[in-house]
């Protein structure tokens, strides 16, 4: 028995970080799904592919570059490049498919120009990539120093459309589990590039040249493989990956900054390696690469829905990950390396040794686990309050009673429950259940309110309801505006990005109208 | 090979080929051009007992950086690389502030926290506990690195990536403004030239007396060179990697307590930010070679942390945003890693010979 399961792992031994990261994946989300109920909604687990596509494809780029036994560095110098660029052309009157195309190709060529210093002229990948992240950065920061949005149908369109999901959801309310257009995209980059690394001469050449410090890299050249000429091409790859990842950065945001992307580098090398892809190149799967990011993301949704943590503990808990991940693969190598060298004896000392390491990497993920549960505790306030539902009868009847809006929000650290409704002759009231307030504004100022709600196209397609379970520390809306006849409710979730964004334009709007309770 | 003959001229050759002559030349051109193009650049003044001038700007805020390339020249030259100093000038940052002013962990003051006189704890503790966490970061890198035989860029990506989240756990995710005098005087105070200087200076004194004046320099090129040779004659690789990762975590405890009080602040999302790029720049300009190791040079380190911050300084000086200067500095960079190819080493090398060959001919 023993033996056989010595047997399979040394045949399998590539296989297994990769088996790693599904199963750390699955074991992560049962355990999430468990504590936190917000992760039980089929959306929000559609949500971890929604969120991310332009990591997705990030990743996958660079699990070739890593692949091929290098590194780069640049993509979110690119990816703020491209986004902020692509923004300031629209602006400016620019096709925006034209503009897509022209961004893919920038992108394209900064990838060829590092990857022929590096193949040619023989500059380090880490510096060649470091100068391409500057430049990037640096360019999209002079381009722009403040955000461009992008006004754009086509982009509106891109970032909207979404795609039903069979089965689980209803096509005439345009409401259920839906993916977006980025991710499908994103998805079939995936599949494409899947087979150029197993079935095309281009990806076994690509894992031909990477490991083993480097000297891979010249048997492949004695072998007669084009290296160099694969070099040039991957780091090209990477550079139209970015350069896409950008794009669909700015379809996501509907803007472009400077600072998009920051540190994004480091969050893509993590998920490579978690995904199971050696760093030294030659080992690993792309297939992977959307494990990678998928825990990436839900430890982000997590510890969103979660609520008492701050954020920090994204970047902390990722570190730990990769850390657990190294050690896996170091694990594997070493075993390799056993197999190499030896009796028996030294083997069992080697496996011991190991399994060691291994034990003591699950420690730390252990205990750092315990250490947030344990830090979370003393903010208890939060975790007690129960969210309540909607109002609707309650606002219905303040309707009837002559109100033009309703606005209900409710939720968030303190589970609070807020109901306003604004009359026409310009009394504002509030209840949240304990106490009413009331406020005073001129009729001519609910006037001016409701007509700029309704140029923001409230009464058109542009303003749907999104509504699923918040997060933690989201807050739900439920707004009713009565306007020349007209009447619609449109009820929104915050925290994540399926509302549009005109809603929050209004909600923003109300902050500043409506009067405040004294806690 | 054609025979050298021994020559009364100035050799050229010999000073092309010495480590600090491209480094030297790569400051030399910024300066230059900051001579043609900016009016004033090199005016000194004398105002209050202190030294004024870009010059001294150069050297003043280019201390970060120089204490951080001393420290990353060692982990270079052994073959490896530290991408978490920047990370450690935060962790730094929040433990120095949190000891001078531990106030967001609930705890009670005996004084006011707005008096410069006033510290929760003593100043040499203040100055010496920092230091302590840093290096002991370092020396979990370095464990990573030597024992765990985990690749250097990967092991020190962990601290790089986690480091600022664990700052901003210190402080509570809260910055702390920092007034104690004694503490703003590191980054701050003057002794006609900036008081951070004397203490690079002295660092660097104390790295050179380490590294030339006992074996351990040796080794250190040694190990970058060969590992497996070298430990087969008897050096202990993975101690001498532990002591350049951990040396490398102290210069970054320093450079942080510089850093912190140029800023008065305990600013962990900005303190040392980007910095780790900027010193593996200024060690490579400087003639050590990254991923190989080997031979390293200290001073040409700090010519090339001069030379990164003599760039900012004249983009500031001829308007550029701070933003856009990443794109001037990726361009500057590529230009120097450039000068350093093979291909125009070669090329210089024809120039110099030659330039040889005729002098010797006349």
């Amino acid at each position: 028995m023993r033996q056989n399961l010595i047997t399979f792992v040394d045949k399998k031994r590539q296989m297994l970080p990769l088996l790693a990261a599904i199963i750390l994946f699955i074991f992560a989300y049962t355990i999430g799904a468990v504590y936190l109920p917000g992760l039980r909604d089929t959306q929000t687990f559609l949500n971890l592919f929604n969120q991310t596509p332009y990591l997705l494809v990030a990743v996958i780029g660079e699990t070739l570059v890593v692949l091929s036994g290098g590194i780069d560095l640049s993509v979110g110098g690119i990816v703020a490049l491209v986004a902020t660029a692509s923004a300031a052309l629209i602006r400016i009157g620019w096709n925006p498919w034209a503009v897509i195309l022209l961004m893919l190709a920038i992108g394209t060529a900064m990838g060829a120009i590092m990857g022929y210093c590096i193949t040619y002229l023989k500059v380090q990948p880490f510096i060649a990539t470091l100068a391409g992240m500057w430049i990037g950065r640096g360019l999209a920061y002079t381009i722009s120093n403040e955000s461009v949005a992008i006004n754009d149908r086509t982009y509106e369109l891109l970032s909207r459309i979404k795609i039903l999901i069979p089965g689980l959801s209803d096509v005439v309310t345009q409401r259920g589990a839906y993916i977006t257009i980025s991710v499908v995209v994103a998805m079939t980059l995936f599949a494409m590039v899947i087979y150029i690394t197993h079935f095309t001469r281009f990806g076994r050449t690509i894992y031909a040249m990477g490991g083993n410090n480097g000297a891979n890299e010249q048997s492949a050249r004695l072998m007669g493989l084009p290296v160099d000429r694969t070099k040039v091409l991957v780091y090209t790859f990477n550079g139209f990956c970015s350069a896409l990842a950008g794009i669909l950065l700015s379809i996501y945001t509907g803007s472009g900054h400077g600072m998009y992307g920051s540190a994004l580098e480091l969050t893509v090398i993590a998920a490579v390696v978690i995904g199971g892809t050696a760093l030294t190149g030659g080992e690993g799967y792309v297939f992977g690469a959307v494990f990678g990011v998928l825990i990436t993301i839900l430890i982000q949704t997590m510890i969103l829905i979660q609520g008492t943590l701050i954020s920090w503990w994204t970047l902390i808990m990722i570190g730990v990950i990769t850390l657990f991940f190294i050690g896996v693969q170091a694990f594997f190598s070493n075993l390799k390396i056993g197999q190499a060298s030896g009796d028996k004896a030294s083997r069992a000392k080697r496996y011991r040794q190991m399994l060691s390491y291994g034990g003591g990497a699950l420690a730390v993920v252990v205990l750092s686990l315990l250490a947030i549960n344990l830090l979370s505790k003393p903010d208890t306030t939060t975790a007690d309050c129960e969210l309540k539902p909607f109002r609707r009868d309650q606002a219905a009847s303040l309707i009837k009673d002559g109100a033009v809006i309703t606005y209900e929000r409710n939720g968030g650290r303190n589970c609070i429950d807020e109901l306003y409704a604004v009359y026409p002759d310009g009394r504002i009231t509030g209840d949240n259940g304990v106490q009413q307030i009331e406020k005073q504004v001129t009729p001519e100022e609910v006037e001016q309110l409701l007509s700029f709600i309704n140029e923001l196209g409230w009464y058109t397609d542009t303003m749907y309801s999104t509504s699923h379970l918040p997060c933690g520390v989201c807050y739900q809306y439920f707004t009713t505006v009565v306007y020349q006849g007209q009447e619609k409710t449109v009820e929104a979730v915050n925290g994540g990005t399926d509302a549009p964004a005109e809603y929050w334009v209004v909600t923003g709007r109300f902050l500043t109208f409506l009067p405040e309770f004294t806690p | 090979m054609r025979q050298s003959k021994p020559s009364f001229s100035f050799n050229w050759r010999k000073t092309a080929e010495s480590k600090l002559f491209f480094p030297i030349v790569a400051l030399a051109l910024i300066l230059l051009f900051d001579l043609i193009i900016i009016p004033n650049f090199f005016r000194i003044s004398f105002q209050q007992g202190h030294l004024y001038g870009n010059l001294i700007d150069i050297l003043r805020n280019s201390t970060p950086v120089i204490a951080l390339s001393i420290g990353m020249t060692l982990v270079i030259a052994t073959g490896g690389v530290d991408l978490s100093v920047g990370a450690i000038m935060a962790i730094v940052s929040s433990v120095a502030a949190l000891m001078m002013n531990p106030f967001v962990l609930g705890t009670q003051l005996q004084g006011i926290v707005n008096d410069p006189t006033y510290s929760y704890s003593p100043f040499w503790l203040v100055l010496v506990v920092p230091v302590i966490v840093a290096t002991i970061c370092g020396l979990w890198n370095g464990l990573l690195v030597s024992y765990g035989k985990i690749q250097p860029m990967v092991a020190t990506l962990i601290l790089m990536i986690s480091g600022r989240g664990i700052a901003l756990l210190i402080t509570n995710s809260q910055r702390i403004v920092i007034v104690y005098e004694p503490f703003t005087y590191i980054g701050q105070g003057w002794l006609i030239l900036p008081f951070s200087l004397y203490i690079v200076a002295a660092l660097f004194a104390l790295t050179w007396l380490i590294t030339r004046r006992t074996s351990i320099g040796l080794f250190i090129e040694s190990v970058g060179v060969n590992a497996r040779s070298s430990l087969f004659s008897g050096i202990d690789e993975k101690k001498i990697k532990l002591f350049a990762y951990a040396f490398c975590g102290f210069c970054a405890g320093i450079a942080g307590l510089i850093g912190t009080s140029y800023i008065s602040t305990s600013d962990a999302t900005n303190v040392g930010l980007n910095l780790e790029l900027d010193t593996i720049l200024a060690v490579v300009i400087g003639g050590t070679l990254l991923g190989t190791g080997g031979r390293f040079s200290l001073m040409g380190s700090v010519i090339g942390a001069l030379v990164m911050q003599a760039v900012s300084t004249s983009m500031y000086a001829i308007g550029v945003s701070a933003n856009s200067l990443l794109a001037v500095k990726g361009v500057v960079v590529i230009l120097i890693i450039l000068l350093y190819s093979q291909q125009v080493q070669d090329f210089i090398r024809k120039i110099t010979g030659q330039t040889r060959l005729k002098e010797t001919k006349s």
